[in-house]
């Protein structure tokens, strides 16, 4: 019998453990340890910061499912890792912390035959002065009580509007080495269209604010796509329908302070500016959680589990742009010092980004953190499972591989909520990190696969892949067949 | 404001109609992106 612990329940951890629960039979144990006691579809917390949703729309309640599957769950938070147990304990563990209920600051042990870390990034709203959702007219709609907390405020600004207030509303990342610029840049047109819905996009100024050199970049390095007949760049694309929508943008910019509104940032010039706004959505940096680990001896170990994120199978050698291979991305996503240990979705560290690193005259690194959307993140999570299926099944090597290097992700960004004036821009890339020796003449991506669509057929995909997503979470009949 | 998407383009995002055969068509050309698989890119047949 095998005990496998999954620690978080984000897109990552679920998948996994639903795959892991469906293949083993019973007599190994699936354990889920997650401070959230809810599984939240994020990609729609757009729409709940635009009040076209509300949050028990995205969310449901994991305890109640993960009984019914036979899924043990600890709402907690790990704290510390301890791969070669301690001298108490003779197996590996983690230690817990109870964030709920009666046990809730209690901390306990837990133990595993393997480790699944699928804790994704920690939102380190800390590293911008300044930049805590709620405070100083900024927001966030990273999560769904951010996203409420961004639509109160923004509703009560167009209704300032009505009245004839004049605003200015500034959307993008909130950091020098943000990253998920594609969900900041769902929200500006999302709630550029709101706007126009409630008839005051005129007393609207719209502001991109972004560390992008170049708009469409998306921490992917931009995109050549297919447009229909043509051949395009994501950041032609984007400028066209940003110009279309009266949206500004001001690129190359690392936000360091937020004042109440007024956001302060630094361009690859070197120059200091700021840009004041009546409502702002700023993404924050992601960061590792900080975890640390020790030895059978309680001595510090971190540097063998942890780089901020979990190191797993990359090439983690520095290297100048220039030399980065697609090679050096990881494919198993296995710890390398301890092999029975995982980390899918964004809990595994990078090993650099896919953007160009670009460095403003003052030395300030100003440049986009690379993505891990969720279409990779299930994917990775459910290639951990099959790896780990496969080991207590006796095999030896891991067969399930999944590099970003050779792997598409769909990114149907919505444009705009509403079944018939609804839109949406879909961006198809294969493969996630250019692959430059295989596709050196379109930009190290394969054209037939790399391809744009801007219309109402996006937001009606969209809103069906939300459906979709939540019922294969909810693990109803034929869950499975619903690929990550 | 600069209008960079022509009306005529802008009807073709925007009807219904032609847009359910787009969606069909989305639908099943990003199926096949995912259905292609993924895999490593270490060994020359992986
Ligand atoms: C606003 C927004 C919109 C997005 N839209 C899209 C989209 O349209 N399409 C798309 O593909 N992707 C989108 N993304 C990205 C997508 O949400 C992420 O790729 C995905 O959530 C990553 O999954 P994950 O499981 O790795 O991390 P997460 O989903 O962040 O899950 C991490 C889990 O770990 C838990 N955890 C944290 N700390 C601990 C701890 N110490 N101990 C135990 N558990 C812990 C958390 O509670 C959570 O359950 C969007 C992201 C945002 C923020």
């Amino acid at each position: 019998m095998s005990k496998i612990v999954i620690l978080g329940a984000g897109i990552s951890g679920h998948v996994a453990a639903a795959h892991l629960r469906r293949k083993l039979s019973k007599e190994h144990e699936v354990l889920v340890v997650s401070p959230n006691s809810n599984y939240q579809w994020i990609p729609s917390n757009i729409w709940v910061g635009i009040g076209r949703m509300k949050s028990d729309q995205i969310l449901f309640p994991l305890p109640p499912l993960y009984k019914k599957k036979n899924i043990n769950f600890k709402q907690a938070l790990v704290t510390t890792f301890h791969p070669e147990g301690d001298a108490e304990t003779e197996s590996a563990f983690v230690k817990i912390k109870y964030v709920n209920g009666q046990q809730k600051g209690n901390t306990e042990n837990v133990t595993y035959d393997y480790l699944i870390n699928a804790t994704g990034p920690k939102l380190a709203f800390d590293m911008t002065e300044g930049l805590n959702p709620g405070t100083n007219k900024a927001y966030s709609v990273c999560t769904y009580s951010h996203a409420e907390h961004a639509w109160h405020a923004l509703d009560d600004l167009i209704q300032q509007m009505k009245q004839g207030k004049k605003a200015k509303i500034l959307i993008g990342t909130g950091h020098a080495k943000s990253t998920c610029q594609g969900a900041a840049f769902e929200y500006i047109l999302n709630v550029e269209q709101e706007l126009r819905r409630h008839n005051v996009r005129d007393q609207a100024e719209v502001i991109w604010i972004a560390n992008e050199y170049q708009l469409g970049d998306f921490g992917m390095d931009g995109v050549l796509l297919s447009y229909g007949d043509n051949i395009m760049k994501s950041s032609e694309m984007v400028e066209m329908i940003f110009e279309d929508r009266g949206i500004k943008w001001i690129l190359g910019a690392g936000v360091n302070k937020i004042e109440d509104g007024i956001a302060h940032y630094e361009t690859l010039d070197g120059e200091y500016k700021s840009e004041t706004y009546d409502f702002a959505m700023l993404i924050p940096a992601f960061s590792g959680h900080g975890f640390k680990a020790f030895d059978k001896n309680n001595e510090d170990i971190t540097e063998k589990l942890f780089k901020g994120f979990m190191l797993v199978d990359a090439d983690y050698t520095p290297k100048p742009y220039e030399e980065w291979s697609v090679q050096d991305w990881p494919e198993t996503y296995q710890n390398p010092s301890y092999n029975n240990i995982f980390a899918p979705g964004i809990a595994f560290a990078p090993p650099h980004a896919i953007s160009k690193p670009r460095v403003s005259k003052n030395g300030t690194s100003i440049s986009p953190a690379p993505p891990r959307t969720g279409m990779p993140s299930g994917i990775t999570a459910k290639l951990v499972a099959d790896n780990i299926i496969d080991i207590i099944n006796g095999k030896k090597d891991l067969h399930h591989k999944g590099s970003l290097g050779n792997m598409g992700a769909a990114c149907i960004a919505s444009a705009g909520y509403g079944m018939t004036k609804g839109s949406g821009v879909s961006i198809t890339t294969y493969p996630i990190v250019p692959d430059y020796n295989k596709y050196p003449n379109t930009q190290g991506r394969k054209l037939g696969k790399t391809f744009g669509e801007i219309g109402l057929a996006g937001h009606w995909l969209k809103f069906a892949l939300h459906y979709a997503f939540i019922y294969k979470a909810k693990m109803k009949p034929f869950w499975w067949l619903i690929p990550e | 404001m600069t209008q960079r998407i022509s009306k005529s383009k802008r009807f073709f995002m925007m009807n219904p109609i032609i847009q359910f055969f787009k969606f069909i068509w989305l639908s099943i050309k990003i199926m096949l992106v995912v259905a292609g698989g993924h895999g490593g890119t270490r060994k020359a047949n992986s």
